[in-house]
């Protein structure tokens, strides 16, 4: 421990602890499980993980680009539900391509309320972003009665909705496909366009950037714009995937995507961060709760365990970047 | 904001005023107040309120003021206070919370105020201050559910071989916690040879459920039968197994919705517990209207919740939620 503490000091595995760690971790993690469970490495279960972690890395993306500008998001979790009931209730009543036109029109409304309050009127993202949480979760509830809602059992394997959640290409699941062409999508505005730069400044340097002539305001609205497009794209997955919703089905969702964005390393504090540092972030969680329950650990080693590594992932990046493990200030 | 608080006190007064001039007006009808838990969170509830309300108008001996607590706690016991303030003669609580609400239920008992639980039970040390609780009986419905499960494995002879797999609700809930606990002890009596191969919670969640199965379904090769602690996770659950091209899997639920009843009449869902919101208001408003009569009222006074299976279900209507 000493050593690696020194060797951390001196700086001659920061660059590359540092560069690389969530990868490391990773990859010890796939092998820890690999070990542990014969089943883990298996295709279907790669191929099952990452379908299942695909829509919680959808909504990822959206915020990641958030967190990028400085901002949070953490309605997302009750814009799924939102998006999902209003989805999968109108799928029967005007037909699936009218239910997702509708559907994302409300759901970027949600996202530009969201925009408005924190981009041009420059409230705090974490208290409107809360207040929205329970806000939508209450408009849900009332657009919906309180009842579950179903896309018909008899059309249900007919209906080309289905094509989102349950369909496959060249063998490859759609929420898959879905999450990585849209993670590629959104990855190149970020890193390659002026676009994506105008985010980062504004997160890193939000007084520098108004002054090279940014208007903070816009690029912060869009982002929110973009955060609720995603969440509207993993609505339709879900709502294809259960074929039916209920009122509190994304309830604590914009936790785990939370927690993906950081423990891919995209800081909290703005200005840093990628599409694919979330990707693998996504990716990490989904492995850590589908390698425990392989294993059969109950559930609430699965909270605990998801936790410690969440810790262990952003102290290693923190401790890496200062090189040292404890802050240097008292 | 002063304006409002004033339109508050004005709209209780008027609300307590028009509970007495009830009372006085017709041949002296018993007023009952119910504080619910959360109307609207989902179709379970929503149908109960529709459904006292609609027993309550049409006996002409019950006056009722209906109230809902939103989820909320400190808004219950405020409204428990309500009703001790306008001195009802009995109060019906769903409780938002079976340990917060009990110094509020144990305020309207020294008041005189008999009160009635109704759905979810109270915790225990607030039972000296209740007089009757109505509800279903979660233990019963999960060892019902054991039952169901056994005798279907028994028609297709593999009652000494059989595997398992559960999703049970949301860990702490007391609903989760009893039905896992009927179907865990009631299991081994009735077919000793099957095995519970593992439990996890499906949160009361499809989405989740869908999720927990699918990880079942890699981790296990041979699977016979999945309880649920409802249809909806039953519904996320069978999902899975459609999609992973798994036939044969017995699925068994609990609390019949409307989705677990419609992949019953398909042939793909086995059984579930028939429990009507409609039944768990009607009894609730029997019991306190039985309470204030002064008649004698079993402590735990369950309704009944039967078996459905694809054998029986043309004898229940589907479940509206």
């Amino acid at each position: 421990m000493t050593g690696f503490v020194e060797r951390i000091r001196q700086g001659e595995a920061k660059g590359l602890i540092a560069r690389n760690g969530i990868f490391i971790a990773f990859i010890a993690f796939m092998i820890a499980f690999g070990i542990g469970s014969d089943k883990f490495l298996s295709f279907n279960n790669l191929e099952s993980v990452v379908r299942s972690s695909a829509m919680i890395g959808v909504m990822a993306l959206g915020v990641t680009i958030v967190v990028i500008s400085g901002n949070l998001d953490l309605s997302v979790g009750s814009m799924l539900s939102f998006g999902t009931v209003m989805v999968v209730d109108l799928h029967d009543k005007i037909g699936p391509g009218p239910a997702i036109l509708v559907m994302m029109v409300c759901v970027l409304l949600l996202g530009a309320v969201n925009g408005f309050l924190i981009g041009f009127v420059r409230l705090n993202s974490l208290i409107v972003t809360l207040g929205m949480l329970s806000a939508i979760q209450g408009l849900t509830l009332i657009y919906s009665g309180g009842k579950n809602v179903d896309v018909n059992p008899s059309t249900q394997d007919t209906t080309w909705f289905r094509v989102f959640g349950r369909g496959e290409v060249a063998g490859i699941d759609m929420p898959i496909i879905i999450f990585f062409v849209l993670a590629i999508i959104i990855g190149f505005v970020i890193a390659f366009t002026p676009y994506g730069r105008r985010v980062y400044a504004v997160g890193g340097n939000p007084t520098a950037a108004v002054f090279s002539g940014i208007r903070r305001n816009r690029v912060v609205f869009s982002t929110y714009l973009i955060s609720a497009f995603c969440v509207g794209i993993a609505a339709i997955i879900l709502g294809s995937r259960v074929m039916g919703s209920q009122n509190n089905v994304g309830q604590g969702y914009e936790l785990l995507v939370l927690a993906s964005v950081i423990l891919g390393g995209t800081s909290l504090l703005g200005g840093s961060g990628s599409i694919l540092k979330t990707v693998i972030g996504v990716l990490i969680l989904g492995f850590i709760q589908n390698g425990l329950l392989l294993l059969g650990y109950p559930y609430f080693a699965q909270w605990i365990v998801t936790w410690v590594v969440i810790i262990l992932a952003v102290w290693l990046d923190v401790a890496a970047k200062r090189g040292r493990l404890l802050s240097p200030i008292a | 904001m002063k304006i409002a608080y004033k339109s508050l006190i004005a709209g209780t007064t008027a609300l307590a005023g028009m509970a007495f001039a009830g009372t006085a007006m017709a041949q002296e009808p018993m007023t009952i107040g119910i504080t619910q838990n959360n109307v609207g969170v989902d179709s379970y509830q929503t149908t109960y309120e529709k459904a006292f309300i609609e027993a309550a108008d049409a006996d002409p001996s019950v006056e009722t003021v209906v109230l809902d607590a939103g989820g909320d706690v400190a808004r219950q016991i405020a409204q428990i206070q309500d009703l001790v303030q306008q001195q009802v003669d009995a109060i019906i609580i769903w409780p938002t919370n079976g340990k917060a609400v009990v110094p509020a239920v144990r305020a309207a008992d020294k008041a005189g105020i008999p009160v009635v639980i109704t759905n979810s039970n109270i915790a225990e040390e607030g039972f000296d201050f209740i007089k009757s609780f109505s509800g279903p009986d979660n233990i019963t419905q999960g060892s019902r559910s054991a039952e169901i499960m056994c005798d279907k494995f028994k028609d297709m002879g593999i009652e000494n071989e059989a595997q398992i797999v559960q999703i049970s609700g949301q860990p702490g809930y007391t609903t989760a916690i009893e039905r896992a606990k009927g179907f865990e002890d009631r299991l081994p009596e009735v077919c000793p040879n099957v095995t519970l191969l593992e439990t996890q919670p499906g949160d009361w969640n499809r989405e989740k459920s869908q999720r927990v199965m699918e990880a079942f379904l890699v981790k296990y090769d041979d699977i016979d039968g999945v309880y649920a602690g409802d249809d909806n996770m039953g519904v996320g659950a069978l999902n899975a197994a459609k999609a992973a091209g798994r036939d044969g899997i017995i699925f068994v639920g609990a609390t019949n919705f409307a989705v677990g009843y419609e992949a019953m009449a398909r042939g793909e869902y086995w059984g579930s517990i028939y429990q009507s919101p409609v039944d768990d208001a009607k009894n609730a408003l029997a019991t306190a209207k039985a309470v204030v009569n002064g008649e004698d009222v079993p402590f735990l006074n369950y309704f009944d919740t039967p078996k459905i299976t694809q054998d029986n279900m043309d004898q229940f209507t589907k479940p509206v939620f």
